[in-house]
């Protein structure tokens, strides 16, 4: 690194980190994950669903009364959770299930069962409800439904009915989850620490694109203001490029500083913070506690947000160099923003099952490996996943090549005004000495 | 020591030519007009000197310095086409191009300011950029070109957007550089400017050399001279003297084309014996006739 990046460097941090906006933006910044996090948690703790009701049409006459009891989960507030209404048979099934569709229909029910008249038999039950995406209520009805047709087949080959009943009630199992790290075993829940690779790798979403085309902007500017012409004999355009990515690498950086650190004091000192103001409730402390944001969690998501952003704004900052015009810019950036976006929606799947071989091979795409691999490494935390050092080799590599195929356009595209180029012109311009 | 030598550049941008085995060094403390028209590789050239492009033969040296490390921060270099951050203050912007010149901080400082107090920009030193008029931008501009001390000063239509005052200004500094022995590349279309301050010019057309040399030398070379004369009588004897190619009437005034032969002299004893002089003037040829002349015979020779 020479004088004359380190000048142009801090030009491009001093003088944007000095604006309004930024310090604005800074201090806003941790507020608004705190406003998400903050969400989370009393989404979390706060939600309240309401009690569901259903009808009950029990074909088999065996079943109903049963589960009708067995249903006793309770909402957090006292109310019970379901409640069945055993409907009577006094009419042919065809109206009474079209007098229960219009009753759906017209919200007086949430849904209902239809139990078959030989249930023991076909195990099946048509659920039928407006809404049927509730996995837990459909496990549970599913669950409670195969203990006791379990328990009626069991009764039938002759088994007392009494013992059945003591053996099933002591089969039921919960399952705790723990996760098995070198420094022992920690107990973490699948929704915790998907919920913190959300957030941070959203940050890092966030920086990345804003950052990519404020360098972007930034280069647009220097060539429509003709400042490129007024600099260039000063400064090789490698260091102006270089420069000028580091410079504002190091605002994105003072931003993540800004909020790791709040985070990492947030959860360290809520629990504390909150039974004072006497605001705690077993369920949002379990949740704090399974926050695991630990230090080294924040070196990998520096290093990803780097790597990342390098590729990324290269890629900005060479649509920059070809273009210009802004609006020109922002037609010409689609492609980047859906790239980075894809990453990121792969990284929700890739984040519940990050041991794959597709989450494996997904993070050793360049375009994807930032927001992928570091969604892998925050829900396996403090486990390394695999691939970590491979991926981060892969990055290091297409950072170091991009770059310099980079430099050479945008040494070109700089000085050049009017009709904006082709794609196959700026590659042309790569092999320019 | 030549403070620029340039040795045999070519370049060829895809199937255009645009500078043609172009060859030329620059003495220290001249200033030198680098003209051609609109296109003719005025600016490629520049750019080649600065090491922006890269020639695809020949050399460029400053100082016998051929590495671009060493050899930009001795080039001040004033783009036709110039801009600087609008968001920055006038101080802030010439501290960056300071340390673009590899200045120090401590170095930085005493120029900035008296250069700004030279210019009458002090007050303006904590004012953003889009806060000032467009002569003072300009101005500032060539401040930032000047700020190092450089040993070549490169300005291409230095006085664009300058009114007489401010142009005057930029003159003598321009004048008081040349006597500390900074060379000067003076481009421009603006042949008046360039006639009144250039030592040597070098005209070229599709990137070649097309007239170079010492401005009194390339207009004797170029030979004619015209007499401006306004008399009262009869202007027939001129058709005795020899030398004279024609004579353009004007009613009370005449103008004289003469070729290389000719004696001025003769012809003003001689007008003194044939009619009342009220005027003679001896008019070298301007160095806009000899660029819109030579330019015409290239397009001719070429058609």
């Amino acid at each position: 690194m020479n004088k004359k990046m380190t000048a142009v460097i801090r030009r491009e941090y001093i003088t944007r980190a000095k604006t309004k906006g930024f310090i604005i933006g800074t201090l806003l910044f941790p507020l608004i994950v705190g406003l998400i996090l903050g969400g989370v948690f009393i989404f979390m703790v706060l939600f309240k669903p309401s009690t569901k009701t259903y009808a009950l049409v029990d074909q088999s006459g065996v079943i109903g009364q049963t589960f009708q009891n067995m249903l006793d989960d309770t909402l957090s507030n006292g109310e019970p959770k379901h409640r069945m209404i055993l409907t009577e048979m006094r009419i042919p099934l065809d109206s009474l299930l079209a007098n229960l569709q219009n009753q759906v229909r017209d919200k007086k029910l949430d849904g209902y069962l239809v139990i078959p008249p030989d249930i023991l038999e076909t195990r099946e039950v048509i659920y039928s409800a407006r809404n049927v995406s509730d996995f837990e209520e459909q496990g549970d009805f599913s669950g409670v439904l195969s203990y006791i047709v379990g328990n009626l087949r069991l009764e039938n080959q002759g088994l007392p009915a009494d013992r059945i009943r003591q053996e099933m009630s002591r089969s039921r199992v919960r399952l705790i989850s723990r996760q098995i790290t070198d420094k022992g075993e920690i107990e973490k829940n699948a929704a915790s620490s998907f919920i913190l690779a959300y957030i941070l790798t959203y940050m890092m979403l966030l920086l990345m694109m804003g950052y990519g085309q404020t360098l972007m902007r930034s280069v647009v500017e220097e060539k429509t203001q003709r400042i490129t012409e007024t600099i260039i004999a000063s400064i090789r355009p490698r260091d102006l490029l270089l420069g000028k990515m580091i410079g504002i690498s190091a605002l994105g950086l003072t931003q993540l500083f800004v909020v790791g650190v709040i985070m990492m004091l947030l959860v360290q000192f809520i629990q504390p913070v909150l039974v004072n103001l006497g605001l705690q409730s077993p369920g949002l402390m379990a949740v704090i506690k399974q926050i695991h944001f630990t230090v080294p969690l924040f070196g990998f998501m520096i290093v990803f947000f780097l790597l990342g952003y390098f590729f990324f704004s290269g890629l900005f900052a060479g649509i920059g160099a070809m273009v210009n015009t802004e609006d020109e810019g922002q037609q010409y950036q689609m492609p980047i923003i859906f790239l980075i976006l894809i990453g990121y929606f792969m990284m929700f799947a890739i984040a519940r099952h990050p041991e794959t071989p597709m989450a494996f091979w997904t993070s050793l795409i360049p375009v994807f490996t930032p927001m992928v691999m570091f969604a892998r490494i925050a829900v396996s935390d403090p486990v390394l996943p695999s691939g970590t050092w491979i991926s981060l080799g892969v990055m290091v590599l297409a950072n170091f090549l991009l770059i310099r195929i980079i430099t050479k356009v945008y040494r070109v595209g700089i000085l050049m005004y009017g009709k904006k180029p082709s794609f196959r012109e700026a590659l042309k311009w790569i092999r320019y000495k | 020591m030549n403070v620029l030598e340039v040795q045999s550049v070519t370049k060829r941008f895809s199937a255009l030519l645009a500078v043609d085995r172009l060859s030329f060094s620059i003495q220290e403390g001249r200033v030198f007009g680098l003209l051609g028209p609109n296109g003719a590789g005025k600016t490629t050239t520049i750019r080649m000197i600065m090491h922006i492009i890269i020639p695809d033969e020949g050399k460029v040296s400053v100082l016998e310095k051929t590495d671009p490390v060493e050899t930009t921060n001795l080039i001040g270099y004033l783009p036709e086409e110039r801009g600087l951050y609008r968001k920055m203050k006038v101080g802030d912007i010439l501290f960056f191009l300071c340390s673009l010149k590899g200045l120090s901080r401590s170095d930085a400082r005493p120029r900035i300011d008296s250069w700004l107090e030279r210019l009458d920009l002090l007050d303006w030193k904590n004012k953003k950029l889009e806060e000032l008029s467009k002569g003072m931008q300009q101005k500032l501009l060539f401040i930032g070109t000047v700020i190092h001390d450089p040993k070549l000063l490169i300005l291409d239509e230095p006085f664009m957007g300058l009114d007489p005052v401010n142009t005057q200004i930029i003159k003598d500094i321009l004048l008081e550089q040349k006597k500390r022995g900074t060379s000067i590349i003076f481009s421009t279309h603006l042949m008046d400017n360039a006639e009144k301050l250039c030592d040597d010019i070098l005209l070229i057309n599709h990137g070649r050399d097309v007239l170079s040399g010492k401005l009194s030398e390339v207009k004797n070379r170029f030979g004619r001279k015209n007499i401006i004369m306004e008399f009262d009588g009869d202007d027939a004897f001129l058709q005795k003297i020899p030398g004279i190619i024609r004579v353009n009437h004007y009613g009370r005034a005449s103008e004289i084309v003469m070729d290389k032969s000719a004696d001025p002299q003769q012809i003003l004893k001689a007008a003194a014996k044939n009619v009342a002089v009220r005027k003679f003037e001896i008019k070298e040829p301007s160095l806009n006739d000899i660029f819109i002349e030579t330019m015409k015979s290239r397009k001719d020779k070429t058609a």
